[in-house]
């Protein structure tokens, strides 16, 4: 049994170096079989993401790249580093990683593989040097990881040359490197715009506790995301995840959660009590949001960023087509939220504004007519937003349909449908009238035949984004969604009383 | 609570190799720790049981009790509502007869009556350590596996919402006639067995099944303590 020290305090102005680090090395920067070498892949990356601090490339056996000089030694580098980048082979990983703490960095990343992953004796040791080093004074991320992401920096995960720039309040910290890059990217369209992303793989030294307390205290995070297989130690967890959530949410995804156990239990109370069950209930206890997938995680932080803290309780859902309803009214009830009728005067105010025959005022509203242009569409939220009980509203758009119409006029749809509009539009609903609105972008048209609605789609959803308005794709997610950001305030007022 | 008390129950039994408190003790354990148990008496002879039915009074349940009977039901070791002494004395013999084999002694009890029966429970997680469990009780526990767990130690809000979390949640509202539970009561029961989950690691596991709703006070009827 290998013992360390565990749950080193991260420093801050640490972290900060290794977030935001001037002069950043990289060892293990081969341009040999084609560059599909991690270290180049990292190099390349950083380039075109602009990272904006000093690069140094380290290859034993020199060379260049895009201009820049390999050194063939960390020791070689001028001056001091902040932070480094480890690609080596993983038996040379505990001399490279010396080598940067030496150098005076804050924080290095490993993406070598080769460790305790492996469960063999040889990978299990190399992960403690790598421990030991750490506890010498230097902050580790990985191994086995795909490293850190940083819009406000430049820092990118591998392999990341084309993820945004654009800094915001959702963190990620993931086990898993595949989860980590595969956020960053979903976030980049879904208008999930980051503070820190971080892939921790083996975590033989930062890992969900440390990282937690960091994002805890970080003031460019704001609403914090966990992928986790396997934690280091519950009771530690466990006290840092209830600190986290009493000032931001915290979405987790745990992954292998096994059924109750094969373990040899005499009561009722331990044949219940299984991993899923006690971890479902843990996350509970500490008012942390629990989800299944990454893309509920994803639509979690959307709604988190997207909507003011608070409970949701009454909604008004505009749309069209019989079901809505139904469906609308049924997803409320599931995740604890009503769809009341609106008051008669707002009914009535709405139904003077709707296309005839067709359409009803009730709530959820039917519009009858997906081509109501944008500036009634934006009437009747207004109208229902009128109702006191409404404290959000929900669109369901039905823009795919402009297909239609496009074909009549001879047009391409991103011309014809008018989103740009109607984003604008809704936007100044939601400053007028102080209730969010939440649109739902539904898309049954996605084949080979209709990928211009799927690029108008796209565009509309940027638009959607850019005036301030999450978009789902549809209503239940949406609901499910707003469900957790309720959870989470519903407990964390009744915490704070 | 009695800490020391409990600790030398938990010590007696560890010492004779056991891996269970017989009711009687887990009973006493969880007395020194404040949750209401039902009135019992441990007899040897007809004598003693007699002088215990007295005490009681009727009607009592028998039950045989040992160490080394964790599910007492399927074996044919307890007798409800016996109303006389002629019914205890036959109850005492048939359970003596069974546990012949074993040893132990026999717990006379007062029978609770209500018709509410819960279930409550510490488990060790590996990774998070003593975990509480509430639910509902008797037959149902493990039909509807309608349960909710909360890592110890326990807050006043932790308790109350895992009972609040249960599906049968309304079983300790007012229902039918019946009032309200107790609920500042089962919430310091819980907030308990997170407490000797804590301070006892021999504790393996508890099982308190039925804490059976009587009137509105809950009372624990059975309880089976694990060690290791």
């Amino acid at each position: 049994m290998i013992v360390r020290k565990m749950n080193l305090k991260a420093k801050k102005e640490d972290m900060e170096r290794i977030f935001h680090p001037r002069r950043l090395a990289i060892v293990g920067v081969s341009t040999d079989g084609g560059a599909r070498g991690f270290g180049i892949g990292m190099l390349v990356g950083l380039q075109a993401m602009g990272f904006e601090g000093e690069v140094f490339p380290v290859n034993p056996k020199g060379g260049s790249y895009a201009g820049l000089n390999f050194y063939k030694k960390v020791e070689d580098i001028p001056g001091q580093i902040d932070f480094a980048i480890i690609a080596v082979a993983a038996k040379d990983v505990p001399e490279a990683l010396e080598a940067c703490r030496k150098k005076g960095a804050a924080g290095a990343e490993i993406l070598s593989a080769g460790f305790s992953e492996l469960a063999t004796k040889e990978g299990r040791e190399l992960e403690h040097k790598i421990s030991e080093i750490a506890d010498r004074g230097i902050r580790v991320v990985g191994p086995n990881c795909f490293g850190i992401y940083c819009p406000g920096s430049g820092l990118t995960l591998l392999p990341g040359p084309d993820l945004s720039r654009i800094s915001g309040p959702v963190a990620f910290l993931s086990q898993s490197g595949g989860m980590a890059i595969d956020l960053a990217h979903k976030g980049k369209w879904m208008g999930l715009n980051f503070s820190k992303v971080v892939s921790f793989g083996n975590g033989a030294d930062l890992r969900e506790v440390q990282l937690l307390d960091y994002l805890t205290e970080d003031d460019e995070t704001g609403v914090i995301g966990m992928y986790m297989e396997g934690i280091k130690d519950g009771e530690a967890f466990f006290n840092a995840i209830k600190k986290a959530t009493k000032k931001k949410p915290v979405v987790v995804c745990k992954g292998g959660l096994s059924a109750a156990g094969q373990r040899m239990v005499v009561s009722h109370t331990a044949s219940m009590g299984g991993s899923r069950v006690i971890w479902e209930s843990v996350l509970r206890q500490v008012n942390a949001i629990q989800v299944q997938n990454l893309q509920e995680l994803a639509e979690a932080c959307l709604a988190f960023c997207f909507l003011p803290p608070k409970v949701f309780r009454r909604l008004s859902v505009i749309g069209g087509g019989g079901a809505l309803g139904v469906t609308a009214c049924d997803a409320a009830e599931k995740f604890g939220m009503e769809i009341p009728a609106l008051e008669p005067v707002v009914r009535k105010n709405v139904e003077e504004l709707l296309p005839k025959p067709g359409s009803s005022g009730a709530n959820p509203i039917d519009v009858a007519n997906p081509f109501v242009e944008p500036k009634i569409l934006q009437k009747v939220l207004h109208a229902a937003a009128q109702d006191e009980r409404v404290e959000l509203q929900i669109i369901v758009s039905l823009l795919y349909h402009y297909k239609t119409m496009a074909r009549m006029l001879g047009k391409p749809i991103a011309q014809v449908a008018p989103y740009r509009e109607l984003a604008e539009l809704l936007g100044g609903v939601v400053r007028e009238t102080g209730k969010p609105i939440v649109a739902v972008l539904a898309n049954p048209k996605r084949g080979v035949d209709d990928l211009d609605i799927v690029e108008m789609l796209a565009l509309a959803r940027a638009e959607f984004i850019k005036n301030g308005l999450p978009v789902f794709d549809d209503l239940h997610e949406a609901i499910r969604a707003i469900g957790h950001v309720n959870t989470y305030y519903e407990k964390r007022i009744k915490n704070e009383s | 609570m009695n800490h020391n008390s409990a600790a030398n129950i938990i010590k007696s039994a560890l010492g004779e190799k056991r891996s269970c408190l017989s009711e009687y003790e887990a009973k006493l354990l969880l007395a020194f720790y404040g949750l209401p148990v039902t009135r019992e008496v441990l007899v040897n002879n007809a004598d003693e049981l007699k002088a215990a039915a007295r005490q009681i009074g009727y009607p009592l349940a028998l039950k045989g009790c040992s160490s080394e009977i964790a599910h007492k039901t399927e074996q044919g070791l307890i007798h409800l509502g016996i109303q006389s002494e002629g019914e205890a004395l036959v109850a005492f013999e048939e359970i003596r007869k069974k546990l012949a084999e074993g040893h132990g002694a026999v717990l006379v009890q007062e029978m609770v009556r209500g018709s509410r029966e819960l279930v409550m429970g510490m488990t060790r997680d590996e990774q998070f350590g003593p975990c509480v469990m509430f639910g509902l009780g008797g037959i149902f526990t493990e039909i509807l596996r309608d349960v909710s767990f909360r890592k110890a130690p326990l807050s006043e809000l932790d308790a109350r919402e895992m009972m609040r979390e249960i599906r049968g949640n309304k079983i300790i509202d007012a229902f039918r006639g019946m009032p309200a539970a107790d609920a500042k009561t089962l919430a310091q029961m819980l907030i308990s067995l997170g407490r000797i989950g804590l301070d006892f690691r021999e504790v393996k596991e508890i099982d308190l099944n039925p804490v059976i709703i009587a009137a509105d006070k809950p009372v624990v009827v059975d309880a089976l303590i694990v060690l290791g």
